[in-house]
């Protein structure tokens, strides 16, 4: 029964993340909305995954291993991508740019 | 299991709400106003991606698509790493 939970879970993280990149108005909000809603899905999903498969146990390791490397892979690209985007001259729509007082 | 009973469980519906919600997510692929908007989507859809093909891996029991996803995964990685190093040198 937790499986289906985890699935549903799942399933509307990644639709609001969508919702997300669509609606922001910027690049800095949309990449909020898409490293978190993306990492928060697939892995809930990967877990219900694994908690419902009736192969051997070493399959079953092999989709946390998944939710693992995505874990550990998707807020490195994240990062990267707002510091080139930043490096590129794409300025956030903010009050206050902190960062930019640090590198000026 | 065959291809008919690929909508009978509820992961399959799971995979079909996450082909449609990559299939809309193409709109900031293909109009994002600039790069990193871009570079955003191809991500988001890339991650989409994997999950997918460990849903089908699992709904017709060829565990090879598991292996798929991970060399998927890894090479999002090392592209999308590219990607950002590249517009950081762009003007």
């Amino acid at each position: 029964m937790i499986e289906y939970f985890f699935l549903l879970l799942g399933e509307l993280i990644m639709v609001f993340g969508t919702l997300g990149i669509l609606r922001f108005p910027d690049v800095y909000t949309r990449l909020h909305a898409a490293t978190k809603c993306d990492t928060g899905g697939a892995m809930s999903i990967l877990i219900a995954l694994a908690i419902i498969s009736e192969a051997s146990p070493l399959i079953r390791l092999k989709f946390l291993v998944l939710a693992f490397l995505i874990a550990l892979i998707n807020p490195m690209i994240s990062h990267a991508i707002a510091r080139g985007a930043y490096k590129h001259g794409t300025k956030p729509k903010v009050v206050v740019d902190m960062y930019a007082w640090d590198n000026p | 299991m065959v291809e008919e009973d690929l909508l009978v469980n509820p992961f399959g519906w799971g995979a079909l709400v996450l082909i449609v919600t990559s299939l809309i997510l193409s709109y900031r692929v293909l109009f994002g106003p600039t790069l990193a908007d871009r570079i955003v989507g191809i991500n988001t859809v890339t991650t989409k991606l994997v999950v997918i093909l460990a849903i089908f891996g699992f709904i017709m029991e060829e565990y090879f698509f598991l292996d798929l996803a991970i060399v998927l995964l890894m090479v999002n990685a090392v592209g999308s790493l590219i990607l950002a190093k590249y517009m950081e040198g762009a003007k």
